[in-house]
C-alpha cells in the first residue's frame, strides 16, 4: 500500500476519484461480491488520463482533454478491488481508490464427530 | 468399583484435555463436512422410509418417516439434538467433551419418547403397552409391560472424539445422573469411509456396555429376572449422497446384537435391533 501511495504523481495529487460503493459486505452464506460499481472522477483542469484495476488488465476506459469522466462496471469479486487513474502511457499513478470487502466474522469450530450415533 | 473407575476416565482425561488446551485448532475456517459455524442454529429434516425393530416382547416397530435434527455450537457449549455438551479441549484430530445425553433404551417402551422424535422421526399413534401374544406352553408369558414407569434418564460423562485420516472414532463414559438407577454406560464407535466419490459409502462399528444397574432397569423383571451388564456390538453401513446445496440423499442400515443379559430378559423377544432407513436430507 505504502509503495502504492508513492507511485502517485505528487504533482497532479488534485485529481478527485470516487466509487460507489465503496464497501461490499459480505455475509455468512455469500461467497463474493457482485455489484455495479460507479467511478468517477474530477480535476481543476483538464487531463488525459486512464481509469484501470488493478490485477484486471482487461478494463481500461481512457479520455483525453477531459477535467471529470464516469465509468460504470458490473463487477464480481471477493477481495478488495483497487481503482486507479493513471497518465496515458500507464506509467504513473494519478490517484487510487478501493472497494473494501467486510466480511461477517463468523468464527467455526469442529462439529461433533458421532460413529455410535444411529443417524450420523 | 465402577464409581472408582469413572473417576479415573475422568481424571485422565481431564489431564488429557488440559494438556491439549494450548493445542486449540485453528483448522475450521469455513463451514464444512467437519466444520460448523459458532453461535449459529442448524436445523435439519430426513424425509424417507424406514424402520427401528423393537426387541421388546409384544412392542411395535419404530417408523422412521420424519427425522426433525437440530444443533448449536457456542464456543465451548454445544446442543446436539437431545446431547448437551462442553468442549474441554480440541485440536485437529481430537476433541474433549462433558456430554449429557438421555438413556436410550426408553425408546423402546414409550412411543413419545423425544428420542423417537429427534433421533428417530416423529412417532405414530402406536403405543407400546401390549398384551401377551399367543405362547407356546414351554414359554413363559411375556411381562405385560410397561408395567412400571421407565422415566426419562440423563447420563452423563467425559467423551473423546477424535479423526486420524480417514476414520472418525468416539468413546463415552457416562453415568446416569439423574437418580433412577446410578447405571454405568460405554458408548464407542469408529467410523471409515469405504467409498468417496460423490457419494460418500461409510462403515461403522462399535459397542454399548451398561451396567447390571442400567439393564436391570430396563429389561429386568421384579422377582423374575435379574440380568448383569450387557456388551451390545453394532455394524451400520451408511450412504450419502449430496444432490443439490441443501438436500442430499441419505441411506443405513444398523444391525446391533443384543447381550444375553438383555435377550434373555422374559419382556424381550429379540436377540437384535436393526435399523433401515432411506430419504432425503435437507439443510434449512
Amino acid at each position: 500500500m505504502q509503495a502504492q501511495a508513492a507511485l502517485v504523481d505528487p504533482g497532479r495529487g488534485d485529481i478527485r476519484l470516487e466509487l460507489s460503493p465503496r464497501i461490499c459486505t459480505l455475509g455468512s452464506d455469500d461467497k463474493q461480491c457482485q455489484t455495479r460499481v460507479q467511478a468517477s472522477w474530477h480535476s481543476p483542469r483538464e487531463e488525459s488520463l486512464c481509469l484501470v484495476i488493478v490485477d484486471r488488465p482487461e478494463v481500461k476506459q481512457c479520455w483525453e482533454r477531459y477535467a471529470q469522466g464516469t465509468y460504470t462496471i458490473d463487477l464480481v469479486f471477493s477481495n478488495d478491488v483497487t481503482f486507479q487513474l493513471k497518465d496515458l502511457e500507464l506509467q504513473h499513478v494519478l490517484a487510487s481508490e478501493a472497494i473494501r470487502v467486510i466480511r461477517e466474522a463468523i468464527q467455526y469450530r469442529h462439529k461433533r464427530r458421532q460413529p455410535w450415533n444411529v443417524f450420523e | 468399583m465402577t464409581s472408582r473407575f469413572f473417576i479415573s476416565v475422568i481424571a485422565l482425561l481431564s489431564v488429557n484435555a488440559i494438556s491439549r488446551s494450548a493445542e486449540e485448532s485453528d483448522d475450521c475456517k469455513t463451514a464444512s463436512a467437519d466444520c460448523v459455524a459458532v453461535g449459529h442454529w442448524n436445523f435439519g429434516v430426513s424425509l424417507g422410509g424406514g424402520v427401528r425393530t423393537n426387541p421388546v416382547a409384544n412392542g411395535t416397530n419404530i417408523p422412521l418417516v420424519v427425522i426433525p435434527q437440530f444443533s448449536y455450537y457456542g464456543k465451548r457449549f454445544f446442543i446436539d439434538n437431545l446431547d448437551l455438551g462442553f468442549t474441554l479441549a480440541e485440536n485437529d484430530t481430537n476433541t474433549f467433551n462433558l456430554v449429557a445425553s438421555p438413556g436410550y433404551d426408553r425408546v423402546y417402551f414409550y412411543r413419545a419418547d423425544l428420542q423417537n422424535i429427534f433421533v428417530s422421526g416423529f412417532p405414530t399413534n402406536d403405543d407400546f403397552t401390549a398384551t401377551p401374544g399367543s405362547q407356546s406352553p414351554s414359554t413363559p408369558a411375556p411381562e405385560k409391560f410397561p408395567s412400571r414407569t421407565r422415566r426419562i434418564t440423563y447420563l452423563a460423562g467425559p467423551e473423546w472424539t477424535f479423526k486420524y485420516g480417514p476414520v472418525t472414532g468416539q468413546l463415552d463414559f457416562l453415568h446416569e445422573i439423574t437418580d433412577q438407577n446410578q447405571g454405568n454406560e460405554i458408548r464407542a464407535a469408529i467410523g471409515l469411509p469405504l467409498i468417496e466419490r460423490r457419494g460418500i459409502l461409510t462403515a461403522n462399528v462399535g459397542f454399548t456396555w451398561n451396567s447390571a444397574a442400567y439393564v436391570n432397569y430396563y429389561y429386568g423383571a421384579s422377582n423374575v429376572y435379574l440380568g448383569g451388564s450387557a456388551l451390545d456390538p453394532f455394524v451400520k453401513l451408511g450412504y450419502t449422497l449430496p444432490l443439490s446445496r441443501k438436500w442430499r440423499f441419505k441411506a443405513f442400515a444398523e444391525y446391533e446384537r443384543l447381550a444375553g443379559a438383555i435377550a434373555n430378559s422374559p419382556i424381550v423377544a429379540e436377540h437384535h435391533v436393526a435399523t433401515v432407513f432411506a430419504g432425503a436430507a435437507y439443510t434449512f
